[in-house]
């Protein structure tokens, strides 16, 4: 092979050796069997995220509203009716917090006198 | 919804981005004869261009969702599967495809035929020598028919650095077939 022939023979050499074959289909199948599902989790993008969150319906959800709605009369009368105050004299640490809860940040330490 | 083999790429990408397996196995029945054959040529391995084609169009199915059509569906995968292969040929030795088994092409002339095999067979070894970028370019080039802007679009490049690479590709191709020449004269 003379310098002179290589660049002919080369351009038809790579068009030759580099052309698609044709398609095994062993293969094929091997991959499109690999590839049935159980497929993985697709990544959501993260510009889709807020779209998701503001993906809300104004319509309330009644029976949701109605289990709020009785939780906070209920919170309401045991505090207006004081049922706590017997629970909560049971605890020394809340008795005390009961006149100044401030001592816990503010006062020295009994034993060194050191403040906070 | 369209459910036939003919629906266009674009449109069968938006179904499977919804999560749409039956959308996906058309797009993987049309992609992966060529994807296999690409990652086999420029691998020069045919198992390890299946592993390559079916991690490819496993990400087809994970980034379906984040895809946006700025180029089209073919090249977008295309650039999948170079960049694994270059991710490949990092790790992995080259296997000459003649070691892989190939069936040569049958010819009408026997003894041109021959030859010629014997002169494929050396450009085939000489391509397997090439630094793995060089041969992508020439695989891309030769192989697919892909114009230089194409290229560089795969390869995530430019198209003067395709062309320094297809330039510098030759260069060691003429070199090595030059030795091999020198050698079998």
């Amino acid at each position: 092979m003379t310098k002179k022939q290589q660049p002919d023979f080369l351009d038809a050499a790579l068009k030759r050796v580099t052309a698609p074959r044709p398609a095994d289909d062993a293969a094929v199948d091997r991959v499109l069997h690999r590839l049935r599902p159980p497929l993985p989790r697709q990544k959501v993008p993260f510009w889709k995220l807020p779209a998701v969150l503001l993906d809300w319906q104004f319509a309330p959800a009644w029976p949701r509203m109605a289990a709020l709605a009785c939780s906070a009369l209920l919170g309401f009368y045991i505090g207006i009716a004081g049922l706590d105050r017997s629970l909560d004299q049971l605890d020394q640490t809340t008795v005390a917090s009961n006149t100044d809860g401030g001592f816990f940040v503010f006062d020295p330490e009994p034993l060194s006198g050191a403040r906070p | 919804m369209d459910d036939s083999d003919d629906a266009s790429d674009l449109a069968l990408m938006a179904r499977v981005a919804q999560g749409d397996e039956a959308a996906y196995r058309i797009l993987s029945r049309r992609h992966v004869p060529a994807m296999l054959g690409l990652a086999r040529r420029i691998l020069g391995n045919a198992a390890d261009a299946e592993d390559v084609a079916q991690e490819a169009m496993l990400r087809v199915w994970t980034h379906a969702p984040r895809w946006q059509p700025l180029a089209a569906f073919r090249t977008w995968l295309t650039r999948i599967v170079v960049n694994l292969c270059l991710d490949r040929k990092r790790r992995a030795a080259w296997v000459d495809l003649d070691q892989a088994g190939e069936i040569a092409d049958p010819a009408p002339d026997a003894g041109e035929a021959v030859e010629q095999n014997e002169r494929d067979g050396m450009v085939q070894k000489a391509i397997g020598q090439l630094p793995a970028r060089q041969r992508t370019a020439i695989v891309l080039t030769y192989g697919d028919g892909m114009s230089n802007a194409e290229v560089a679009e795969v390869m995530g490049t430019t198209v003067s650095a395709v062309e320094t690479l297809l330039v510098r590709a030759k260069q060691n191709l003429r070199r090595a077939l030059g030795d091999d020449a020198g050698e079998t004269d």
